[in-house]
């Protein structure tokens, strides 16, 4: 589903983000990057869906070398790729509702279609009865499970996750994981960047850790350290 | 697609709205500069249709009396004919005179009605030998002593008077327009940043959830658009104000007789209007355009 051939990106020519990155991950896997801040997890992230682009090697995702992408073609990429912030990013003024359906709108999906698939995915999530309130309404672990419902409404084949528990507390973080593994069970790729030792450690999935843009360790079943 | 439709509308004006000081500020610069071009065009052809009798080198106009006597005329066309100081010369009798008042005042029927082919002075169009303001200058004064003469007009004259006034004030206006132009392109794209930098986290959502970009672009664009022709919208009705009461005004000017001539055909104001909102719709385009190019596709 991914895979990163000896990539290497550079900022400005001079901090090394990812060095020589090797890597494949299978349809299906959930996968954690660890590794301290500054170590190249949310640039191995942001080239998964072409929001950077390597200065060396290839990146394949679904099969498309994304690294010689023609520009008008990354929305397309985008759409099958679903994306969770740390600071959940929903729109203020809009409902949860409407923050789920904002991402069908946008992408040009049929009124119909929003209209049956959001309560569907607010309902995997867990937020049916909070469907009419407005994100300053609903507490952190609320809002990323809004997040995670907008980022997953289109059925993407991947969803990237950027340390999405960075800003909860160890209890509602279980409940998120909780989401994203069934989400994962569903068929959907995880790749995800985390700081929480907890949470790796009792997942016990794979484990990709990163030590100043190099990769140093690639362990199925893997624990943080 | 008509979904579509309405979610670019939307958003267009709820941005409009949200940004309503910037907005009005931009409509109404639009306005003033747009206004200010077309009146300089419209006081540039208003002078090219007071000087159309002095074209083709015709330098000076010599108006006989509605009622000169034959003989007075005949005497006149013998000077012209011998005189080596005369290189040619048309004779503009008076129903001639009142064919072509009829089509300078086109539009004013009211004012073609007030005169008849009986009081239009017949007058000749004279191509002087030597076309030197001073030799221009005595020459009219020789033939405004003949008998039956009512007046004589020349070139160096009058066309110096009007297209002064009219080379200047254009200029100043364009000048003036032309800093507004400007100044009203970077304002448009100034509230377009503004509305862009307002919904930074939306347009970044839009984006990582793959809308293309020109989905993410059109309320933009769009926005700048009608900036610019909302102003020119609103630049339309003040040419007609200018056409009627400043034109209007040098028409019925007794001071400068020429300036009566000052007329714009009402096609012509039309035309400038449907210039003003293309160039209207155009600096929003490219306000917008500079404005989204810098700040959203980064």
């Amino acid at each position: 589903m991914i895979r990163f051939e000896t990539v290497t990106k550079t900022y400005k020519g001079e901090v090394v983000a990812l060095r020589e990155a090797s890597a494949e991950i299978q349809k299906g896997e959930f996968v954690f990057l660890v590794g301290p801040s500054g170590s190249g997890k949310s640039t191995f992230i942001r080239l998964i869906n072409r929001e950077e682009v390597p200065d060396a090697g290839k990146i394949l995702v679904a099969g498309k070398d994304v690294s010689s992408l023609s520009s008008w073609k990354v929305p397309y990429l985008r759409r099958n790729i679903g994306y969770v912030f740390q600071d959940y990013k929903l729109l203020p003024k809009k409902t949860v509702t409407e923050n789920v359906a904002f991402a069908l709108e946008v992408i040009g999906r049929p009124r119909p279609i929003i209209k049956r698939q959001v309560p569907a995915i607010l309902e995997l999530v867990g937020l049916s009865r909070k469907a009419d309130r407005l994100p300053e309404e609903l507490s952190g672990g609320e809002q990323q499970r809004v997040s995670i419902a907008r980022a997953f409404v289109n059925r993407p084949l991947i969803l990237l996750a950027d340390e999405p528990t960075g800003n909860l507390d160890p209890a509602t973080s279980v409940g998120i994981m909780r989401l994203l593994d069934r989400i994962n069970r569903s068929g959907t790729t995880v790749v995800m960047a985390t700081h929480d030792r907890g949470i790796v450690d009792t997942m016990r999935r794979r484990v990709i850790e990163l030590d100043r843009g190099m990769l140093v360790r690639d362990e199925s079943r893997g624990v943080y350290e | 697609m008509i979904f579509r439709f309405w979610y670019f509308i939307r958003e267009t004006f709820v941005s409009l709205w949200r940004n309503l000081s910037l907005t009005l500020a931009a409509i109404l610069t639009v306005a003033i500069s747009l206004a200010l071009v077309g009146s300089s065009l419209l006081i540039r052809e208003g002078a090219d249709q007071a000087t159309a009798q002095f074209q083709e080198g015709v330098e000076f106009i010599v108006f006989m009396n509605a009622d000169a006597l034959e003989n007075q005329n005949e005497a006149i066309r013998k000077v012209l004919d011998t005189s080596p100081a005369i290189k040619e010369y048309v004779y503009v009798d008076k129903f001639a005179a009142y064919e072509e008042f009829r089509e300078l005042f086109v539009d004013k029927p009211e004012l073609v009605e007030s005169v008849t082919p009986e009081i239009m002075p017949p007058s000749y169009r004279i191509v002087p030998s030597d076309p030197d303001a001073d030799n221009v200058t005595e020459l009219a004064r020789q033939f405004s002593e003949q008998p039956g003469v009512k007046e004589v007009a020349t070139a160096t004259e009058a066309i110096r008077q009007i297209e002064d006034f009219s080379t200047r004030v254009s200029q100043a206006l364009l000048l003036a327009a032309i800093v507004l132009v400007a100044v009203s392109a970077v304002l448009i794209l100034n509230t377009v940043f503004t509305a862009i930098s307002g919904r930074k986290t939306e347009i970044e959502v839009m984006k990582l959830v793959g809308a293309t970009n020109w989905f993410v672009r059109i309320p933009f664009m769009l926005e700048g658009t009608i900036h610019g022709l909302m102003g020119a919208g609103l630049a339309v009705p003040a040419l007609f104000v200018v056409d009627s009461k400043v034109l209007a005004y040098f028409q019925e000017s007794e001071a400068v007789p020429l300036f009566r001539g000052f007329a714009v055909p009402d096609g012509f104001v039309w035309n400038t209007s449907i210039w003003i909102l293309v160039i209207g719709a155009a600096i929003g385009m490219i306000g917008s355009a500079f404005a989204v190019t810098r700040y959203l596709d980064a």
